[in-house]
């Protein structure tokens, strides 16, 4: 793949020709790469922009959200402008903005495991940075498959991590954390993240891209990289290719991407869920024979909790729901379980499901919920 | 002229860095220490230090858990009996789901 450069491309470009590893054969190449980013949020914005900037020759942009006023504090793509309007959309104007002479795609859509194979049909490389664990192994899954290069990463709080695969060239997501729950880890919504985290995070995938698709350097192929914003520490692990993947393996099981990562309940078990509102709650806690079990992290707990909740948080809740159950049975009592906005206790009543309880009740929007409907004088901590 | 060291000295622990979403056990803290001859022996004293953070890591038929890598000096440990040191550094690592 190449594409000749302009004038106009050679003066953009210069500071990278006159990179001795980069140069003219190296700029052509990224200028003929097609590349798609999934997500566009914080990962996906500094990604993005340096790309375009960059002068990748076709970028794409995959995102079914519009943005809100809580993204700007570290997705760098939007302004305030932009809020409420198409992530895809307003990328897309803003990284054409910045560089007119490549070409921007995008895709206003979720990706799902019924299209992850055609949305990165026509790309080089993928860059992921996306926001859920499912689509995370839905596009390490397609890139396997259809032997596409993947510049992964994902961020929690002040914590970061990324690798790039290359087929056949070392491990994929799914021979370095082989499977995980929704639920495994709080989202930043739930979390928290600091800002500036992504750009940290995006800007090493851009880089890794960059490097993949110009062709120099030593790319994170069998390394991952965990970056500690608090003590800003980098760590490097060697990461191998596991003969049993179930995708990449010598005997792979996964054909096809999957609807979820791992299956915590079948869809007959999670037809079973009943929502329940504050007030509903509070008209159980009224009436009695409930149990309300408290998903959240034991230091939310700690700060705020409803004084007939009981605290399992969510990773340990498979090691307490036999006993938890059985007690139930036994006194005939509902299981109602909360958390902060109703995310982990909606994998929590999954769980419980997939254990045998026949009407897990999940606390619809949380503690927030809670406080807005029923007590205003309940505050929720942050995660 | 300095006095010889002593015979014997308390054995230093091994330094564990926790992953950000187990912190909760923690108490917020990136590094802690431990003891322990072996990778499992390092994950019971920090359980019996920070109660339910070994569960989070190894499953009931006493695997690590699929989301989770453990690296003793930056090298993948695959079992619980892998060796620890004293002034090794074990790290916790746990896939993150954010973007």
């Amino acid at each position: 793949m190449e594409a000749r450069l302009t004038p106009a491309d050679r003066e953009r470009y210069h500071r990278h020709l006159v990179l001795s590893e980069f140069g003219v054969a190296g700029q052509e190449r990224l200028k003929a790469a097609k590349v798609l980013v999934v997500g566009g949020g914080g990962l996906g914005s500094a990604a993005s922009l340096y790309l375009a900037a960059a002068g990748v020759g076709t970028l794409a942009l995959v995102d079914f959200d519009k943005v809100d006023l809580s993204n700007l504090q570290r997705q760098v793509l939007y302004g305030s402008a932009d809020i409420g309007r198409s992530k895809a959309l307003r990328g897309q104007a803003r990284l054409q903005e910045l560089n007119p002479d490549i070409s921007i795609v995008a895709h206003d859509c979720e990706v799902t495991a019924g299209n992850v194979m055609d949305l990165i049909r026509p790309y080089h490389l993928v860059v992921d940075g996306t926001d859920r664990l499912s689509t995370r192994y839905q596009v390490n899954d397609a890139c396997v498959l259809q032997r596409k290069m993947l510049v992964s990463a994902a961020i929690h709080r002040f914590e970061g991590q990324t690798f790039s695969y290359v087929p056949e060239c070392g491990p994929c997501y799914r021979c370095i954390f082989p499977s995980a729950g929704e639920g495994v880890t709080p989202n930043c919504a739930e979390a928290g993240v600091l800002g500036v985290l992504p750009g940290i995070l995006g800007t090493v995938q851009a880089t890794e891209a960059i490097k993949l698709l110009a062709g120099f350097g030593e790319p994170l192929i069998g390394r991952l990289l965990t970056v500690d914003a608090l003590t800003m520490r980098f760590d490097e692990f060697k990461v191998t290719r596991r003969a049993d993947c179930a995708v990449c393996g010598d005997q792979p099981t996964i054909r096809a991407p999957q609807e979820s990562a791992a299956p915590v309940c079948s869809a007959d078990q999670r037809a079973r869920i009943r929502k329940v509102s504050p007030t509903d709650l509070r008209s159980l806690l009224a009436r009695g024979h409930v149990r309300v079990v408290d998903v959240r992290e034991p230091t939310e707990f700690a700060t705020a909790c409803l004084p007939e909740s009981r605290n399992v948080p969510l990773g340990l809740l498979l090691r307490d729901l036999p006993a938890l159950l059985d007690a139930a049975r036994a006194e005939g009592d509902d299981v109602v379980f909360l958390c902060r906005s109703g995310g982990r206790s909606q994998t929590a009543c999954e769980q419980a499901a997939a254990a045998g309880l026949a009407a897990p009740l999940n606390l619809a929007g949380g503690l927030l919920a809670w406080a807005r409907d029923v007590d205003s004088g309940f505050e929720v901590p942050l995660p | 002229m300095p006095d010889a060291a002593p015979e014997t000295r308390a054995v230093p622990p091994c330094t564990v860095r926790v992953a950000s979403p187990l912190r909760s056990y923690t108490g917020g803290a990136a590094q802690v220490a431990a003891d322990g001859s072996d990778l499992s022996a390092v994950l019971a004293c920090l359980d019996a230090a920070y109660p339910g953070m070994r569960f989070r890591m190894i499953d009931e038929q006493e695997c690590i858990r699929p989301h989770i890598r453990l690296f003793v000096n930056g090298n993948e440990a695959l079992r619980l009996d892998a060796a620890v040191r004293p002034g090794d550094t074990v790290h916790l690592v746990c896939a993150l789901s954010g973007g």
